[in-house]
């Protein structure tokens, strides 16, 4: 029997035994711990950006706002009324919105730590969802305290249900055309607040994406492009 | 070593204005404004414009709908601009203030004040086109799409964000009859109703930059990657303990 290293002897190797294991178990329970499935891998600039003149791989992910073939034409727009909340069945998200606006330094703020950190939030200078062009919802993809509202955002695929209620209680339902991850640095200002299309009442949930390992944040956004296929209640 | 620094020096002098180049720039050129076109008036209409200026050069794009369709027997003329120079907001109902029901033009103008820039269909597009209802557009709806040079008043205006956007044109007979009676009190040969505004909306500029929509506590698990690393690691421990007690017991054996 060889005798052992003094750096790898039999203690210290049941040591760095048990150090990884217990590595590996803090690491599963920090994401088994959410109680949700993972979500699958969403990488930012492996899709292209949808291009503002329209070049979508298909009619159904066009973001620019063209209802696909088996859908109706889109409702006609509808006035102001805010959003009070949002559901997108086939994630389990139900949450509450509520107005946010623009930093000083110019960026779209997001919920702060507090009561409503985890809900979701409505840009209050676009429009209202039902209102002629891009209305939009933003929510945390993870706060300090871990999972956050759109943690399964980057998840959802094209022609998924996203209902929106308003304050005025119509309810709309949007149907997803595409999902794109931007880096913030070159992020898209104008086709997501705007587009080629301003006609159409269409609906961009967005949320953080992309967790960059040396720096240790979201390097990307999620932003989930969505029409206007049915109204209720107006 | 000389000729290296006599090559890299300009490189670097020629890199800075990159390095100084604002974090926010984003892949668009210029500042882009929106504005959410609400109803004034009891109006059924609803729009949406976006303004993208670089210098005064402005690249103006606008929808909206639901607004009359038709005046004496054509379509109904609607004139729209750029109102500046005031506290940049749209009038609520109680800027009415002779009583008749709406908040005509000029009872607006405290809020969204003058005009700044006429939005006609074509030729002028400054002020003195403001009620020339031949350029202006027509009908119950809108696509607009058109390039302009704005004023030094209309650019500044939208860079200290007091720029807002009126579409003017009232149905008739949504009306009280005291105001469907009225004539302008802009242009005396039009009814009020035609010159009272329908949509108004704040010029805002565009959010810059991304949305910082995440903190990392989840340390990117809606990235499955860790946790694999996770699995990885757990299997790597469990199997090292389990070789340590292998080993232990042949230790045993031998000594």
């Amino acid at each position: 029997m060889a005798s052992p290293s003094p750096l790898f002897g039999r203690r210290s190797g049941l040591l760095l035994a048990l150090a990884v294991g217990v590595a590996g178990i803090v690491v599963l329970v920090l994401a088994l711990r959410s109680q949700v499935e993972v979500p699958e891998t969403r990488s930012a600039g492996t899709i292209d950006p949808p291009a503002s003149s329209s070049s979508a791989p298909s009619p159904s992910a066009d973001p620019s706002g063209e209802p696909s073939p088996t859908e109706q034409a889109a409702p006609a727009p509808l006035g102001p009324s805010e959003p009070v909340s949002i559901q997108i069945p086939s994630l389990d998200i139900d949450t509450s919105v509520f107005p946010i606006g623009l930093n000083p330094d110019g960026t779209l703020a997001v919920p702060q730590p507090g009561p409503r950190e985890d809900l979701a939030a409505w840009f209050e200078n676009s429009p209202s969802p039902g209102q002629p062009g891009p209305s939009i919802i933003e929510g945390h993809v993870d706060t300090a305290s871990g999972p956050s509202v759109f943690f399964r955002l980057g998840q959802i695929r094209p022609g998924a249900a996203i209902e929106v209620e308003r304050a005025d209680g119509v309810r709309l339902l949007f149907r997803v055309d595409a999902v794109r991850d931007f880096k913030k640095a070159s992020f898209p200002t104008k086709l997501v607040y705007g587009g080629k299309d301003l006609s159409e009442p269409t609906l961009r949930v967005i949320t953080c994406s992309d967790f960059d390992e040396t720096i240790r944040h979201h390097v990307g956004n999620t932003v989930v492009f969505a029409h206007l296929v049915k109204v209720r209640g107006r | 070593m000389h000729k290296a620094i006599r090559v890299l020096v300009p490189l670097a002098a020629a890199a800075m204005p990159l390095a100084l180049a604002p974090s926010v720039a984003s892949a668009d050129d210029g500042s882009t404004y929106q504005a959410t076109l609400n109803p004034l008036n009891n109006s059924n209409g609803s729009g949406m414009a976006t303004i993208t200026l670089n210098g005064n050069t402005a690249d103006i794009q606008m929808s909206w709908s639901g607004l009359p369709a038709e005046f004496n027997g054509g379509p109904y003329p609607h004139v729209q601009h750029i109102h500046i120079g005031a506290q940049g907001s749209c009038p609520t109902p109680d800027a009415d203030k002779n009583g008749d029901g709406i908040v005509d033009t000029v009872e607006g103008q405290p809020f969204y004040g003058e005009i700044g820039t006429t939005l006609s269909l074509k030729g002028d597009t400054s002020p003195a086109a403001g009620t020339n209802i031949k350029t202006a557009p027509g009908g119950d709806s809108l696509e607009y799409n058109r390039t302009i040079e704005l004023s030094d008043a209309t650019a500044a205006s939208l860079r200290e964000g007091t720029g807002v956007i009126v579409v003017h044109g009232l149905d008739p007979s949504t009306l009280s009859k005291k105001a469907q009676n009225a004539k302008s009190n802009l242009v005396p040969s039009l009814p009020l109703a035609a010159t009272s505004p329908n949509l108004c909306g704040v010029l805002s500029a565009m959010p810059t930059g991304g949305v910082a929509t995440g903190t990392g506590s989840t340390a990117g698990l809606e990235n499955p990657g860790l946790l694999g690393l996770g699995a990885g690691l757990l299997g790597a421990g469990a199997a090292g303990t389990v070789l340590y007690g292998v080993k232990r017991r042949r230790a045993t054996e031998v000594a």
